[in-house]
């Protein structure tokens, strides 16, 4: 008698007692009703097919709830159906709405490691797939954030392509106010000397040829305050760019999240989750 | 005449059935046709793209991947913009599919790229630790029925009426213009084909006019956005 002692199942016993009993005495009634009750009351003169029927004033409790209902009918028809009607879609609007008020005021001040592990959260969903979950960037599949800015390769093939070396389009690829680097700046071993220098981190003694960049990314190569891309290391504002316009770089297409799918809180932390990583 | 009927239960029946369509018909129809119109901006899918598309549908991909987002928070989060009846107006068959083993694949072209598929193709579990999809390794070997694709593509544009051809509108032409352009757009499928996979056999299949399965899949994939 194990299942007994459920009280689910206790309680559902005794619903099914409670139902049968209601149903054995309302039936009974009927049944005694049908046999005793005899009708009274005066006929109408009409029969249908044989069968008659009484003249009894319409039940006052009927009359008025069939009122009602006309009167709910036609609210419906004119006004509760078209201007309340459902749709999903606005359902979804509303949904959205109030959750991202909801998310917006709760995060408004997130920082520190709150930002960093909500920033692993949305990196993982979103960014491990080509990245990889370490974020070493599976075997140079897609740019590693942990080691290194960029390989000695990638930075030589900007050298040498310039802008084309960051996507198609002529006016600037990642949209910084500097729009777009020309090709050739430096060749051969100039290049060479300056690849090897900035994908080592830009530590140490500039090799001469990098005053050709540093017009334009500052002699520390971070960028002059967001002029240009930061090449020494990563920072927010590139991360922001790439991920507003995206980047078809010597490794590969990196897609653009510029459709609404990560919000602005969710963007922040998954920037300072990546700069983390380096650091 | 209605005598008649209510001694005759079963016409009685097919009428009552009859009244009930017909009010059916006229009050779904009518909005049933005008929300499967296509959106601005959709379009038919090129022979390469639907050549893809037969190879998506032959290897049951729509059995573990749904196409359709539907309009939840936690969906349109993950997959994009939630879908609209007239984005699958050229679709022929449409790929709802009805189980999601695995994500949702109607915007995937906004967020994977070529690269990743070609990887994720030949070794998933290489790209997503611990993924259950299955290999599809003969993809990179088994050549695509493109005649096929292109006599559907026909056939839609003569029965119904699907605008290959017109200005903005994916090229028909002649089964040689476009086997031509299709060899143009997969051999820059190849070039984007970077790592791990042996992309030696596609090229060459691709200089001997032969489209490989997997650069048509890529195709399709790309398109759906
Ligand atoms: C005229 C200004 C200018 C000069 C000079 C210049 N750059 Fe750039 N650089 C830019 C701009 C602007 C971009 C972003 C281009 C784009 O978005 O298309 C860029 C992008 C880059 C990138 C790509 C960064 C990324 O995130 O992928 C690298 C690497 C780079 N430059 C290295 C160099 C090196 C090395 C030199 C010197 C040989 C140099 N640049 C000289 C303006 C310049
Ligand atoms: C479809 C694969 C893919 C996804 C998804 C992806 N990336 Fe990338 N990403 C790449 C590839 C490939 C590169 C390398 C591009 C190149 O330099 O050739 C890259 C490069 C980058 C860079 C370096 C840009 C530069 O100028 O140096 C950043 C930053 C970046 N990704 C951030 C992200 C973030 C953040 C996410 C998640 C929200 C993300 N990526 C999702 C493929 C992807
Ligand atoms: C047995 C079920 C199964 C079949 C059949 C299957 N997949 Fe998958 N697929 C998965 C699972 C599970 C994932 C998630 C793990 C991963 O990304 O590998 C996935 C992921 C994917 C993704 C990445 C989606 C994303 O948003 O990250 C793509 C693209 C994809 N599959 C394409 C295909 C194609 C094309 C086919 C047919 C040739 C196919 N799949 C057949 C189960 C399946």
């Amino acid at each position: 008698m194990n299942w007994f002692s459920d009280n689910v199942n206790q309680i559902a016993l005794l619903g099914a007692a409670v139902i049968i009993l209601a149903t054995v005495f309302v039936v009974g009634k009927y049944i005694k009703q049908m046999k005793t009750d005899r009708s009274t009351g005066v006929l109408a003169d009409d029969t249908w097919d044989g069968i008659g029927e009484y003249k009894n004033p319409l039940p006052m409790g009927w009359a008025i709830t069939f009122l009602l209902t006309m009167i709910w009918a036609m609210w419906y028809l004119t006004l509760g159906y078209p201007v309340n009607s459902y749709s999903q879609i606005g359902e979804w609007n509303e949904e959205v709405q109030a959750y991202n008020k909801a998310f917006e005021e709760k995060h408004k001040n997130i920082k520190g490691e709150e930002l960093t592990n909500m920033g692993e959260g949305v990196f993982l969903v979103q960014c491990a797939p080509c990245h990889g979950i370490d974020a070493e960037g599976i075997n140079g599949k897609a740019q590693g954030f942990v080691d290194q800015r960029m390989t000695k390769e990638q930075v030589l093939d900007v050298i040498n392509r310039g802008s084309a070396a960051l996507g198609d389009n002529p006016a600037g690829n990642l949209g910084y106010p500097m729009m777009v680097m020309p090709p050739m700046m430096a060749t051969g071993a100039d290049a060479e000397a300056i690849a090897e220098y900035v994908s080592k981190g830009m530590k140490g003694d500039a090799p001469v040829s990098f005053a050709a960049c540093s017009s334009c990314h500052g002699v520390d190569g971070k960028g002059l305050g967001g002029q240009s891309p930061n090449i020494a290391e990563f920072d927010e504002i590139l991360i922001m760019k790439t991920l507003e316009h995206g980047k078809v770089g010597s490794i590969g297409d990196m897609p653009k999240f510029n459709d609404g799918r990560l919000s602005d809180i969710q963007k922040r932390a998954v920037s300072t989750y990546i700069l983390s990583l380096s650091k | 005449m209605f005598h008649w009927l209510e001694k005759n239960p079963f016409f009685f029946a097919v009428g009552v059935f009859l009244v009930i369509a017909f009010a059916g018909i006229i009050s779904i129809l009518p909005d049933f046709a005008k929300s499967s119109q296509p959106l601005v901006g959709t379009k038919p899918y090129t022979v390469l793209e639907l050549t893809g598309r037969h190879v998506y549908i032959k290897d049951s991909c729509n059995a573990c991947h749904s196409q359709l987002i539907r309009p939840f928070k936690n969906e349109t989060d993950r997959y994009g913009k939630y879908s609209l009846s007239g984005e699958y107006a050229y679709d022929r068959p449409f790929l709802w599919g009805s189980k999601r083993t695995g994500p949702d694949l109607m915007r995937i072209g906004n967020y994977r790229t070529t690269d990743w598929h070609a990887n994720h193709m030949w070794e998933p579990t290489a790209i997503v630790p611990g993924s259950i999809m299955p290999r599809y390794r003969h993809h990179f070997t088994n050549i695509a029925n493109f005649e096929t694709a292109y006599a559907e593509a026909v056939t839609v544009k003569k029965v119904f009426n699907v605008p290959y051809d017109k200005p903005n509108m994916p090229k028909l032409g002649t089964f040689e213009e476009a086997q031509k352009e299709a060899l143009i757009e997969a051999k820059k499928i190849a070039a984007a084909m970077k790592k791990d996979t042996d992309n030696n056999d596609i090229k060459t299949a691709l200089d001997n006019g032969q489209i490989p399965e997997i650069v048509a899949l890529i195709a399709y994939l790309n398109s759906l956005k």
